[in-house]
């Protein structure tokens, strides 16, 4: 059975704008999916009608066999439970130290005078230090945010997505604010949280070459509908140019001969 | 476009409705500066007599300070019941103005709570303080109980505004983030909402406790809630003593210093506790 199951799904925008044009696509567990499209395609508005940050206008959304758009108060936090989130600019609480910033994907599953007070039972403390040190963290655990680095700041990310115990991974732009280096360290972090426990992870990016070499599949958008949906190896200089549009058709094609060399 | 004056200049400003209506607004105002000093009745005093007259009594006030009908352990008591004024109208205006102003803030609120939040917050600012003391005499009587009142409505108004705009300049992705791992709004307003915006906070309640302080003085004398400004009232007003307003004058200036040599060091104290 699919994870996610994209059904149709319509999002607009006011009467004019028409973000999200009858999507229809599905997610099997443990997929590694990429997302890739110009500025403005849908692929921000597509991730967040998944975990429901954005209600969608018509078509339905099923998350393990549970449908998406009509779920309401504790139902929607349950649902939320179990997809993290990864952000371009990192969104993380800067005057917080990294451990309870880590520990803020814990709220879900505490009650409300708990999540106020910042009660987490010693398991899931535990829990926050293990991930911490698997992504080579550990010695920054009582910083504060705003003294680490873009790519320390994306791991203590994905160390709050983590310890949500989530089936899978939304990734908007992950690395799109991140020097290569640091990049490709988020990339791989990704890879191999994707292969050893096999949570599913769906990721915009702008980069095609690195869509290219880590996705198993590239979903290409264009104004708000899906124009590719295949394996990276399927996709051809054609289909690339008509993801991006003639404009920046040359740009990827060298993205793309240069990858291939 | 007209870029020359007919002399050949060129001009820097441009011309525009904004500029002329500014020029004849200032020159209408000196005219009638210059007409009202020209027409002012004197009666019969000369203005240099006048003016020494008043730097002598300054010269009193600052530099032959003494007390005469107070004490100076009565002083201080008067001095504390004034800054307990003061921070009683503070501290509740500011738990109080915490919960509306999770209410005033647009990123937190749905857009028509928060406009009817804001208006009735407009409208309780905009009537001066003393007012509202006086409003609330009418059923608490004259005294203290209604100067913590009047002055505690007014600080909420005050601080409803600065709490709401510190809230709306947060960064939206933080909010996102935490409602996307599953927390639900009071979680998220007290793990990033509260963590993020406490020294601005701080420093907002602050500024009021200071202005609480200048209006407690003020209240002491006109609604009678006693404190030091009630003395000041006295010394000025009844006893004609100036020697003693100049006591409390230096009193009142050394508790503000005070005061703002504390705000300053609590700042820092608060900015920079988490780094360690």
């Amino acid at each position: 059975m699919s994870l996610l199951e994209v059904d149709a799904v319509t999002k607009r925008y006011g009467p004019e704008t028409l973000a999200l044009d009858s999507v229809t696509f599905s997610v099997q567990p443990g997929e590694f999916v990429a997302i890739i499209g110009p500025s403005g395609a849908g692929k921000s508005t597509l991730l967040r009608c998944i975990n429901r940050l954005i209600d969608i206008t018509a078509g339905d959304i099923r998350f393990a066999g549970v449908s998406v758009p009509t779920l309401r108060g504790s139902a929607l936090r349950r649902h939320r439970i179990q997809i993290g989130m990864i952000f371009q600019h990192y969104n993380l609480v800067n005057r917080l130290s990294v451990l309870e910033n880590v520990l803020h994907g814990r709220l879900g599953y505490k009650n409300t005078l708990q999540g106020i007070l910042g009660l987490y039972s010693e398991e899931e403390k535990r829990e926050a230090v293990r991930i911490l040190e698997t992504l080579g963290l550990s010695e920054q655990m009582y910083k504060r945010c705003d003294q680490l680095s873009g790519g320390q700041k994306q791991r203590v990310g994905i160390a709050r997505a983590l310890v949500q115990q989530p089936k899978m991974l939304l990734c908007d732009e992950p690395i799109a604010s991140l020097d290569p280096s640091s990049a490709k360290v988020i990339m791989d972090t990704l890879q191999e949280i994707n292969r050893s426990t096999g949570i599913t992870v769906l990721v915009n990016l702008h980069q095609v070459d690195v869509a290219l070499h880590y996705a198993k599949r590239i979903i290409g958008m264009n104004r708000g509908r899906i124009v590719y949906d295949g394996a990276p190896h399927n996709l051809s200089s054609d289909q690339i140019y008509h993801i991006y549009g003639s404009e920046a058709g040359e740009l990827i094609l060298d993205l793309k001969e240069r990858y291939a060399a | 476009m007209e870029t020359t004056l007919t002399s050949g200049r060129i001009r820097v400003r441009p011309r525009t409705r904004a500029n002329i209506v500014l020029h004849v607004t200032l020159i209408v105002l000196v005219l009638l500066t210059i007409y009202g000093l020209a027409t002012l009745d004197t009666r019969n005093i000369n203005i240099f007599t006048a003016f020494g007259d008043m730097l002598n009594n300054f010269r009193i006030v600052l530099f032959e300070a003494r007390l005469k009908n107070l004490s100076w352990l009565e002083l201080f008591r008067e001095l504390m019941i004034t800054v307990a004024l003061g921070l009683i109208t503070t501290v509740l205006g500011a738990i109080i103005a915490f919960f509306v102003a999770l209410f005033a803030a647009q990123n937190l609120a749905p857009r028509r709570v928060t406009d009817a939040v804001k208006a009735v917050m407009a409208f309780i600012r905009a009537v001066p303080t003393v007012l509202w003391v006086l409003f609330f005499a009418v059923t608490a009587g004259l005294g203290s109980i209604a100067a913590v009142v009047g002055m505690t409505f007014h600080s909420i108004s005050y601080l409803v505004k600065a709490y709401a705009e510190t809230f709306e300049e947060l960064d939206e992705g933080v909010l996102e983030a935490l409602r996307a791992s599953g927390a639900n709004w009071w979680q998220t307003i007290f793990q990033a909402v509260v963590p993020s915006s406490a020294s601005a906070l701080l420093s907002w309640t602050f500024v009021r406790f200071e202005i609480n302080f200048s209006v407690a003085i003020a209240m002491g004398a006109t609604a009678g809630a006693g404190g030091i400004g009630f003395d000041m009232f006295m010394a000025s007003a009844f006893y004609l003593d100036l020697r003693e307003l100049g006591i409390f004058t230096y009193a009142v200036l050394i508790f503000a210093i005070l005061l703002e040599w504390g705000a300053t060091r609590l700042k820092e104290t608060v900015g920079v506790k988490r780094q360690a």
